[in-house]
């Protein structure tokens, strides 16, 4: 096992404006998003961001239970963040709920309180499951990012579909999307849930000491950062249908082909 | 003109009311992942969950048979419930039943009518959202897959649906492509050439 430096022996982590894997401070690591890949689940989606990778999957909505949790106005949502034990370097995800994993569950929970249409469902429950194979830093925007598409791949009704980047601030430059080093080393870390369309902040948590310039700064880059990150969540959508549509293009019916509904 | 939209994105800038859409600020935005119909206004679910209606056909399975109703799983998150009075048959936990909703009440309950016993066949699971497409309009799609095949189909609005007899492999051949490509235009033909190829 490695051993982590204390905070007095730092890194450096921006060498002639260039950060530790070459990208620029408003550089995002490489992202990409499929859909429908747990065939049990009702959508499910996979991301890959640089090296963090991770499973979405959604099910429901179904009847709550235990009986005492549902709520007879709307539905209720239950988030299980997990990372498997051999998803990073430290000892995380070994068995059981720990703190952080309780902690993440939540926010994400409260994330899709915010845009998934609960009152649709009165006394059901949704299951959101976020578990993390390999992790290097950002997992929990990484893995609201991915459970947002797999909400839309469900079907079940959502206002917006949100996406989760992590700020941070290393010396006095603000950079997007930390890695799990940056992470570590970085003079602050905000993890931010944006919702594009009602342009609202849904997750905003800060580890360690930002201005409030730093915070405004931290936030126009995170929504610039979030068009890149919306575009490929877009995109993963609409691909599988889009190929079943290219296949077939330009061809005409007989019958008529509007959908008796 | 179609196009594949995405929770959020906008539909209209001005606010219309349509199905799976909400209307904020003045202006319009879908809420699922639809093909939207900009000419006529509509918006059709590609994704989607089923919402029970008076009237629809249900297939599904006795969970419990508590001597005066018998509690009805129809893989939604929607319970079914068939009064033994309503009922000539008999049925035990386990039985597969066809059924029609008659009302819904506010505990997320189903009331069905009609009950009748499902016996043998197979079951196919389907996207509740593709059950417009595999009937087609005015039961055309499905008409022509009964006739062709001579197999017993029940389609439930549900997403089950039962097979009975004929060319079951078939059949569930040809619900998967229509499941798969139910966006596209001209399916009605590719299926049609699809059962004569197979028969």
């Amino acid at each position: 096992m490695i051993t982590m430096a204390s905070s007095q022996e730092k890194p450096q982590l921006i060498v002639d404006g260039k950060r530790l894997d070459g990208r620029d401070a408003g550089d995002l690591r490489p992202i990409s998003i499929q859909t429908n890949v747990v065939k049990n689940a009702v959508g499910s989606a996979y991301i890959e961001w640089g090296n963090n990778k991770i499973i979405a999957a959604v099910y429901g909505p179904k009847e709550a239970l235990p009986k005492h949790t549902a709520n007879p106005e709307r539905a209720v949502i239950k988030c299980r963040y997990a990372m498997s034990p051999f998803s990073s370097l430290e000892d995380h995800g070994r068995t059981g709920p720990n703190r952080r994993a309780t902690e993440i569950s939540k926010v994400t929970r409260e994330v899709f309180e915010n845009v998934v249409m609960l009152e649709k469902f009165p006394g059901s429950e949704i299951d959101i499951y976020v578990e993390v194979l390999q992790a290097d830093g950002g997992t929990r925007a990484a893995g609201v990012t991915a459970a947002a598409v797999a909400m839309a791949t469900s079907g079940i009704p959502m206002t917006d579909l949100p996406f989760g980047v992590s700020i941070g601030k290393i010396g006095e430059t603000i950079v997007v999307d930390l890695n799990k080093i940056e992470d570590n080393y970085s003079d602050a870390d905000v993890p931010m849930v944006i919702s594009p369309r009602q342009d609202k902040i849904l997750l905003l948590q800060m580890d360690g000491n930002m201005t409030k310039d730093n915070i405004k700064e931290a936030i126009d880059l995170a929504k610039k950062a979030g068009e890149t990150i919306s575009k490929l969540q877009s995109d993963a959508l609409r691909a599988p249908y889009l190929e079943v549509m290219e296949k077939y293009k330009g061809e005409k019916s007989s019958y008529d082909e509007k959908q008796a509904d | 003109m179609q196009r594949i939209v995405i929770p959020g994105e906008k539909l209209e800038d001005k606010p219309l009311r349509i199905e799976g859409a909400i209307v904020d600020n003045g202006k319009t935005y879908s809420t699922v992942m639809g093909s939207y119909d900009q000419d006529k206004k509509a918006l059709i679910p590609l994704e989607g969950l089923w919402y029970p209606m008076p009237g629809d056909t249900v297939v599904g399975r006795i969970a419990e048979d508590k001597f005066t109703v018998y509690i009805v799983d129809l893989s939604a998150p929607y319970r079914g419930l068939i009064f033994s009075k309503d009922s000539n048959e008999e049925f035990v936990a386990g039985d597969l039943v066809e059924a029609t909703v008659k009302e819904l009440d506010k505990t997320q309950t189903a009331i069905l009518g009609r009950p009748r016993k499902l016996t043998g066949g197979k079951l196919v699971y389907v996207k509740p959202s593709k059950i417009p497409r595999i009937l087609g309009r005015g039961n055309n799609m499905i008409k022509q897959l009964t006739m062709k095949t001579h197999t017993d189909v029940t389609v439930g609005m549900n997403g089950i649906i039962w097979l009975r007899g004929g060319r079951l492999d078939l059949v569930s051949e040809a619900l998967n492509m229509i499941q798969e490509e139910a966006h596209t235009s001209g399916l009605t033909n590719r299926v049609m050439s699809l059962l004569e190829l197979g028969a």
